[in-house]
C-alpha cells in the first residue's frame, strides 16, 4: 500500500517512460563504458558502499577486541593495522568520496538544468582513477597492512615502520587524482553550465556547498599526493627529507600533510551540510532561513578550513605563536558553521514539518553536528587541547561530525533521492526504524568515549586501564547497533530497487529542477533546457503546480 | 580571416623582454649579493612569470573568471607557504624551552 | 569540407562558444591544481632553506650556472614558438602551426637533453642523494638535502616537460589530420596553456637552485 507519507493524497504515478538512462543501453560495456553522470553516481555508490563495510568490519573489530582491557582479540601490532586500515579505508574510500561523488555526481547537473557534467569523459576517467587507487591500497591490505595510522607520521612511517606503506600512499595518491578531476569538473560545470536564467542566487544551496567543496578538492588534494609522493621516495631511495637523522624536520610533514588534511574534512562535512540544506526546506514546506548568509558561510567554512591546519600540531613543537594564530583562526570557522545550525533550525520554525525519512536524518545530523562542532572548540582551546591531544575525546569529536553528520546525511540523502535515481519508493516504516537505530547506536557508541577521553584513555591504544571497562563495553555495544542500523537499509533498498512500489516525478512535492525530470531520468535529464525565472524554495510561487495545500 | 587574441609584434616584444631578464637574472646571481641574491631572483621569476602569463597565455584579453582562477591559484600558494613558514620564524619568541 | 567546430561539439554543451570557454577555465583549473602540487615542494624547500642557508648555497654552488641558464633562454624561446602555433591556428595558417608545433617539440627535445647532461654530471660528481652521495663541505647534510629537493622539483619539471612533449606530438598528428580551423582549435590552446605553465615552473626553479650559490663558483 501508499506508504508516502505526505498530507494531501499524491498523483497517481505517471506510466514510467519508455526510456530512461537505465534502461537507455543495456549490458556490462555500456555501464562501464558510460560518460552519463547518473550512471557513474551509481557507478561509485558500489565502489564507496564496498570499501564502506571494509572499513567498519575493521571498526567491529577493534570494538570487539577493546571489550577486554588488556584485550583478547588481536597482538598490538595487529591492532595498529586495524585502526590504520580502519582510518584509511574509511577517509579516503568512503568519506571523502561519498556524497561529492555518487549524489553531487546524479544530482548537480540536473538542478542546473544541465544535460550533463562539463567533462563527462573526465568524470568516468575519475572514477577508474579512484579505483585503481582502491585496488593499490586493497594491495598493500592483502599483504599485511600498514601500521602507522592514517596520518603517516615521519620518521616512524619513513624509516621505521616494517609495513606496506609505499603500496597504502601510492594508492591513496592515486584514490586523490580522482577527487581533484571531480572537483575541476564541478567547478568548471557550475560557473559555465547552469541554465539560462539561473543566476548565482538562484541556485540551490546544495550547488554552493558542492562548489565550495569542489575549491577544496582542487586546492588541498595536490599537496596531500606531493606529501605522499615525497614519503615513498623517502622509503625507496633512502633520503632524509623527514628524518631527523639525515637532516629532515618531522614537524615539516605534519604541516604538509595536515595542510590537507584539515580542508579535507571539510570536503567531508560541507556536502553533507549541502544535503541537508535540500531536505530541511522540503520537509518543512519553507525557503531556506537566510539564503545569502548560508550560501556565504558554505563559502567561508571552505575559505577559513586553510588557515586552520596547525590545531593538530599543537603539542607537535610548532611554535607558541603559531599555535595561537591557529588556535584563534580555528575559533573563527566555527561561526559559519554555526550559522548554518541556527538558519536550519530557523527554517524549521513555523514550518510544516513532515518526519518522514529523510528528514529523520537531517535533524540527527543538525543535533549531532553541533555536539561534534562544539567539541571541535574545545579542542582548538590550546589549555584543553594539551590535556584531551591523541585521546579517546578527539575520537569522539570527529565521530561526532563525519558518522553522526556525514554518514547520517549521506542516508538522508540516499532515502531523499532515492525516487528519482531508481523510480522506485522505498518501504517508510523499515526506513524510519533504521534511521532511529542508526541515531540510538551512534549515540551510544561514542558519546562515552568524549568521557573516557577527557578520563584520559590514549587513542590507538591496544589496551587499557580497567576502570575503563565499562565505557568501552558500552561503546562496543552501541557500535552493534550501528552495524545493524547500517545493515538494515542496505537490504531494503536492494530489494526496493527491484521491488519497492513506483515512484513519481516529484514524491516530495518540492521545489528544485531536478524533481521536474520523470523518474528515473532520461539520459540527457532534460528535452528541452528550462529557463529559470524563479528563486531557490519558492514553494509559495509554485504552489498550484506542486498541488501544496 | 579569423581574428587572433595577440599579435606577433607583442609576443615578439614578451620574448625579449623575458630574454632580457634571463640575462639580468645571470648577472645577478654572478655578483655576490648575499641574502639579497635569493630573494631578487625570486623576485624577477615572479615578473617573468607575469608576463608569461599575460601574454603568452592570454590571461589579459580572456575571461575575468579565468583571471580570478589564476589568482587564487597564487594566493593559495601564498596562504600555504606564508603560514608555514610563521611556525618556523616564531620558534623561540617564548622564553620557554622548545616553543 | 566538414566544419571541424561543428563536428566538435560535444553534446552536454549548448553551442561551440560555451564548449570553447568552459574547456579553458578547465584547463585553467587544472594548472592550479598543478601550482599547488609544485606549491608544496616549493614550501619545503623554503623551510630548509631558510633554516640552512649554508648548506643550500653550498647546493647551489655545485650547480652548472650557464648549463641553467641556457636552458632558461631554450625554454622561453619555445613558449614563443607555442604562443606563435596558437596564433597560426587563430589565423587559419593551417602549415604555419604545423611548423610551430615541430618547433616547439625540437626546442623542447633540446632543454632535455641539457637537463639530462646535468643530471649525468651531477651523478659523476657524486651528487646523487642516497648511497652514492658524497660531500666534504661543512654542512654536507644540507648539500644533500638541497640536492633531494633539486632532483625532486626538475625530475617532477622534466616528467611534465615529457607528457607535454607526447601532446604536443598529437597536436601535431592532429593538425596533419586537418582537426583544426579558425573556427576550432580549442586543443591548440590548452596544449599551450600547459606548455607555458611548465616553462613558468622552470623559471622559477631557475632562481631557487641556480642563483644563490653562483657567485660561490
Amino acid at each position: 500500500m501508499a506508504t508516502i507519507s505526505i498530507a494531501e493524497p499524491p498523483r497517481p504515478a505517471p506510466a514510467r517512460p519508455r526510456l530512461n538512462y537505465l534502461t537507455e543501453k543495456t549490458g556490462l560495456m555500456s555501464w562501464l563504458f558510460t560518460t552519463d553522470h547518473k550512471r557513474i553516481g551509481l557507478l561509485y555508490v558500489l565502489s564507496i558502499t564496498f570499501f564502506f563495510f571494509f572499513g567498519g568490519f575493521f571498526a567491529l573489530l577493534m570494538r570487539l577486541h577493546l571489550l577486554l582491557p588488556q584485550g583478547w582479540l588481536f597482538g598490538h601490532e595487529t591492532y595498529n593495522k586495524l585502526f590504520s586500515m580502519h582510518g584509511i579505508m574509511m577517509v579516503w574510500f568512503f568519506l571523502i568520496p561519498s556524497i561529492p561523488n555518487t549524489l553531487g555526481n546524479f544530482v548537480l547537473p540536473m538542478m542546473i538544468g544541465a544535460k550533463d557534467l562539463a567533462f563527462p569523459k573526465l568524470n568516468l576517467l575519475s572514477w577508474y582513477i579512484f579505483m585503481l587507487g582502491g585496488l593499490t591500497t586493497l594491495y598493500a591490505l592483502v599483504r599485511g597492512g600498514v601500521d602507522t595510522g592514517w596520518t603517516f607520521y615521519t620518521p616512524f612511517s619513513t624509516s621505521y615502520s616494517t609495513t606496506f606503506v609505499i603500496a597504502a600512499a601510492v594508492g591513496i595518491l592515486i584514490a586523490g587524482f580522482s577527487s581533484i578531476l571531480t572537483g575541476l569538473n564541478f567547478i568548471a560545470t557550475v560557473h559555465r553550465m547552469r541554465a539560462p536564467g539561473l543566476t548565482w542566487y538562484r541556485l540551490p544551496i546544495f550547488i554552493w556547498s558542492t562548489y565550495a567543496t569542489s575549491l577544496i578538492l582542487v586546492l588541498a588534494t595536490p599537496v596531500l599526493a606531493i606529501t605522499l609522493a615525497m614519503i615513498a621516495i623517502e622509503r625507496v631511495f633512502q633520503v632524509g627529507i623527514f628524518d631527523p637523522a639525515l637532516g629532515g624536520d618531522p614537524v615539516l610533514f605534519q604541516h604538509m600533510f595536515w595542510f590537507y588534511s584539515h580542508p579535507a574534512v571539510y570536503i567531508m562535512v560541507l556536502p553533507a551540510m549541502a544535503v541537508v540544506s535540500e531536505i530541511i526546506p522540503t520537509f518543512s514546506r519553507k525557503p531556506i532561513f537566510g539564503y545569502k548568509a548560508v550560501a556565504f558561510s558554505s563559502m567561508a567554512i571552505a575559505i577559513i578550513g586553510f588557515l586552520v591546519w596547525g590545531h593538530h600540531m599543537f603539542v607537535a613543537g610548532e611554535s607558541a605563536y603559531a599555535a595561537m594564530t591557529f588556535s584563534l583562526l580555528s575559533y573563527m570557522v566555527a561561526i559559519p558553521s554555526a550559522i548554518k545550525v541556527f538558519n536550519w533550525t530557523a527554517t524549521m520554525y513555523k514550518g510544516s514539518v513532515q518526519l518522514d525519512t529523510p528528514m529523520l536524518y537531517a535533524i540527527g545530523f543538525v543535533a549531532l553536528f553541533t555536539i561534534g562542532g562544539m567539541t571541535g572548540l574545545f579542542l582548538a582551546a590550546l589549555g584543553i587541547d594539551v590535556h584531551v591531544t591523541d585521546t579517546y575525546f578527539v575520537i569522539a569529536h570527529f565521530h561526532y561530525i563525519m558518522v553522526g553528520g556525514t554518514v547520517m546525511a549521506f542516508l538522508g540523502g540516499v532515502h531523499y533521492w532515492w525516487p528519482k535515481i531508481s523510480g522506485k519508493m522505498y518501504p517508510e516504516f523499515l526506513a524510519k526504524l533504521s534511521a532511529l537505530t542508526v541515531f540510538l547506536g551512534f549515540n551510544l557508541t561514542f558519546f562515552p568515549q568524549f568521557i573516557l577521553g577527557y578520563m584520559g584513555m590514549p587513542r590507538r591504544y591496544a589496551a587499557y586501564p580497567p576502570e575503563f571497562q565499562v565505557l568501552n563495553v558500552l561503546s562496543t555495544a552501541g557500535a552493534s547497533i550501528l552495524g545493524v542500523g547500517y545493515v538494515v537499509p542496505l537490504i531494503y533498498l536492494i530489494w526496493a530497487w527491484k521491488y519497492g512500489e513506483r515512484a513519481p516525478d516529484n514524491p516530495w512535492r518540492t521545489t528544485g529542477l531536478e524533481w521536474k525530470t520523470p523518474s528515473p531520468p532520461p539520459k540527457h535529464n532534460f528535452d528541452v533546457t528550462p529557463i529559470v525565472t524563479w528563486n531557490a524554495y519558492d514553494f509559495e510561487a509554485q504552489k498550484e503546480e506542486l498541488q501544496l495545500g | 580571416m579569423s581574428q587572433s587574441t595577440v599579435s606577433v609584434k607583442t609576443y615578439a616584444f614578451t620574448l625579449l623582454t623575458l630574454l632580457g631578464l634571463t640575462l639580468l637574472t645571470s648577472l645577478l646571481g654572478l655578483a655576490d649579493l648575499g641574502r639579497f641574491s635569493f630573494v631578487a631572483a625570486v623576485a624577477i621569476a615572479a615578473v617573468k612569470a607575469s608576463l608569461i602569463a599575460c601574454f603568452f597565455m592570454h590571461a589579459l584579453y580572456e575571461a575575468k573568471l579565468v583571471r580570478v582562477v589564476m589568482a587564487g591559484g597564487v594566493i593559495w600558494f601564498l596562504i600555504m607557504i606564508s603560514l608555514t613558514l610563521s611556525d618556523y620564524l616564531t620558534r623561540g619568541w617564548m622564553p620557554f624551552p622548545g616553543k | 569540407m566538414a566544419d571541424p567546430s561543428v563536428l566538435a561539439l560535444r553534446e552536454q554543451f549548448r553551442n561551440p562558444e560555451q564548449q570553447r570557454e568552459t574547456s579553458t577555465v578547465g584547463m585553467w583549473i587544472f594548472l592550479v591544481t598543478e601550482v599547488m602540487l609544485f606549491g608544496g615542494l616549493f614550501t619545503a624547500f623554503s623551510v630548509y632553506r631558510m633554516s640552512h642557508p649554508a648548506g643550500f648555497d653550498q647546493g647551489s654552488a655545485d650547480m652548472e650556472f650557464w648549463l641553467g641558464a641556457i636552458n632558461t633562454a631554450v625554454l622561453i624561446c619555445s613558449s614563443f614558438t607555442m604562443a606563435m602555433a596558437v596564433h597560426s591556428s587563430e589565423t587559419g595558417k593551417k602549415s604555419r602551426l604545423a611548423v610551430f608545433l615541430l618547433l616547439t617539440i625540437l626546442i623542447g627535445l633540446v632543454f632535455l637533453v641539457i637537463k639530462f647532461t646535468e643530471y649525468y654530471l651531477h651523478y659523476h660528481d657524486q651528487k646523487l642523494p642516497g648511497i652514492l652521495f658524497h660531500d666534504t663541505s661543512p654542512d654536507a647534510a644540507y648539500v644533500q638535502m638541497f640536492f633531494v629537493f633539486y632532483f625532486l622539483m626538475t625530475g617532477l619539471h622534466a616528467f611534465h616537460m615529457i607528457v607535454g612533449e607526447g601532446v604536443l606530438c598529437a597536436m601535431l598528428i592532429r593538425t596533419w589530420l586537418g582537426s583544426f580551423s579558425e573556427r576550432y582549435h580549442t586543443p591548440i590552446e590548452l596544449a599551450g596553456l600547459y606548455w607555458h605553465f611548465v616553462d613558468t615552473v622552470w623559471v622559477f626553479l631557475f632562481a631557487i637552485f641556480y642563483i644563490p650559490g653562483a657567485h660561490l663558483k
